[in-house]
């Protein structure tokens, strides 16, 4: 076998930072009770992003910063729009 | 448009190539050595003798005892789909594989060579060659492409149109999705059996349900998901293989082997000075069989003595007596050499030794794995926006 003559030219090409992945969310009262099937201790923050409503692609995100009872801190949303829970760095 | 070519059951359609005699007979892969008896894949005539993949040998003799074994042969395999890769490459496909048998091509670039659509996957499938049974399917994303290109017939190309994605997936099995068996079992006590029956189901539902693997599934099930190819790079590789008169069980005799084919491989003129940063050693075993072991390098080097000492432990995992040992030699790098300096310049060697992990990491896993951090919107209130990961090219 010898080396292969030609040279590929390898696409590449950028991508976000820090994406939503989707999350697996229960809620009690509104708010969450469990995050990936485990408990949330406590809820620290809650905050709105209403953004682009210009746009056809709008974005409408209500976060929460909880601690989880494993003592992980983590910040998940629910799209408003897709009714659909993520989790994400803020 | 994004291609995916697929040739069902390459692990035994790449033996049988070999063994013409098996042709129309029933016929399955043998067990792999020291792993539990279950068979591999099998052939039509074998499923139609009452044979499944996934059955126990026993189970499997008593119920056709006329059933014949071929034996696993991952490095011949390996070979020959390396093979059919730069087939395609020769004809002008930038191919992404993902495993021996399905393999991802974007089609824009060979159209216009091509002359459309269905010369371009014509060519694919004439450059992989009529043996094989291969057949490809074409759709704007890669779930699509690949369902396509199960439901075509052997040697024909099937393109599904943007707006027909979804009623194209509906009948289809849920088998195609990315799910584990226990989670495929859950949705088939639910009742749902078909990616359209998965599909109508509330997004929402399927996620709280089956978690985030679910969610993808129900994604793909929409006719969404990944519309991207990251096509590999050619592998510049050299090999080097020796056959031995008779089946070698020893350590020493196979180290002395090894030894041997380290020395022909380093001084072989298309090296061209370049130092090896991957090393494969594969084996052809007694009775048929093949074994195959890979390993990334810390640094390049041509130094026998660590290509030996890295490979010699690899030796010693040979499940049986061997026919024959070959050594590859891949990602050739130019060597910058190591000559010290009376002053170095102050943090060069920091650099050096960064320089040097960045390269170990995308010799590793891919080009594409070291990235800058780029702030693009730092101000923005959506996280997502605020930054971007661009490849690194130093």
């Amino acid at each position: 076998m010898v080396a292969h003559p030609r040279v590929e030219s390898h696409s590449r090409s950028a991508r976000r930072l820090n994406e939503p992945r989707p999350a697996l969310v229960a809620c009690e009262g509104g708010v969450p009770a469990t995050v990936d099937r485990v408990r949330v201790a406590a809820l620290r923050e809650e905050w709105r992003v209403v953004d682009r409503w210009w746009t056809e692609e709008p974005v409408r995100r209500r976060y929460f910063e909880v601690v989880l009872e494993t003592g992980r801190n983590v910040v998940v949303f629910l799209d408003e729009l897709g009714g659909r829970w993520f989790r994400q760095s803020a | 448009m994004i291609a995916c070519l697929l040739i069902p059951a390459f692990a035994l359609r790449a033996p049988l190539l070999r063994r013409p005699e098996l042709a129309g007979r029933p016929v399955a892969l043998a067990p792999a050595p020291g792993e539990l008896p279950l068979l591999g894949s099998c052939t039509g005539a074998a499923e139609r003798a009452g044979i499944r993949p996934g059955m126990r040998l026993s189970e499997a003799l008593a119920t056709y005892p006329g059933l014949e074994l071929v034996e696993q042969d991952p490095a011949g395999a390996e070979e020959e789909w390396e093979r059919l890769l730069r087939r395609l490459e020769e004809a002008g496909f930038a191919v992404e594989p993902v495993e021996a048998g399905c393999v991802y091509f974007e089609t824009r670039g060979v159209e216009r060579l091509a002359g459309g659509l269905g010369d371009a996957l014509r060519r694919a499938l004439d450059a992989v060659g009529p043996e094989w049974g291969a057949r490809v399917g074409a759709a704007s994303r890669r779930f699509a492409a690949l369902a396509a290109a199960t439901v075509a017939p052997a040697g024909r190309a099937l393109v599904i149109d943007d707006g027909e994605t979804r009623l194209f997936l509906e009948p289809l099995p849920l088998d195609l999705l990315p799910l584990t068996p226990e989670r495929r079992e859950e949705l088939s006590e639910l009742g749902v059996k078909r990616l359209g029956e998965l599909a109508r189901l509330p997004g929402t539902a399927v996620a709280d349900r089956l978690g985030a693997d679910g969610a993808e599934a129900w994604r793909l099930a929409q006719g969404e998901g990944d519309a991207a190819v990251a096509p590999r790079r050619p592998p510049a590789e050299l090999a080097e293989t020796l056959a031995f008169p008779e089946p070698v069980a020893n350590e020493l005799t196979l180290a002395r082997a090894l030894a041997a084919l380290v020395e022909r491989l380093l001084a072989r003129p298309e090296r061209a000075g370049r130092a090896p940063r991957q090393l494969a050693l594969s084996a052809r075993l007694v009775g048929g069989g093949s074994w195959r072991r890979s390993l990334t390098l810390r640094e390049p080097t041509a130094e026998p003595d660590r290509l030996r000492l890295a490979l010699a432990p690899k030796l010693a995992e040979l499940p049986a007596p061997t026919a024959e040992l070959r050594l590859e030699l891949g990602e050739l790098t130019e060597s910058v050499g190591t000559q010290a300096e009376l002053v170095r310049p102050r943090g060069s060697r920091l650099r050096e030794r960064l320089r040097e992990g960045l390269r170990q990491v995308r010799a590793a896993a891919g080009m594409d794995a070291v990235c800058t951090v780029v702030e693009v919107a730092p101000w923005s209130r959506i996280p997502e926006s605020r930054a971007i990961l661009v490849p690194r090219d130093d």
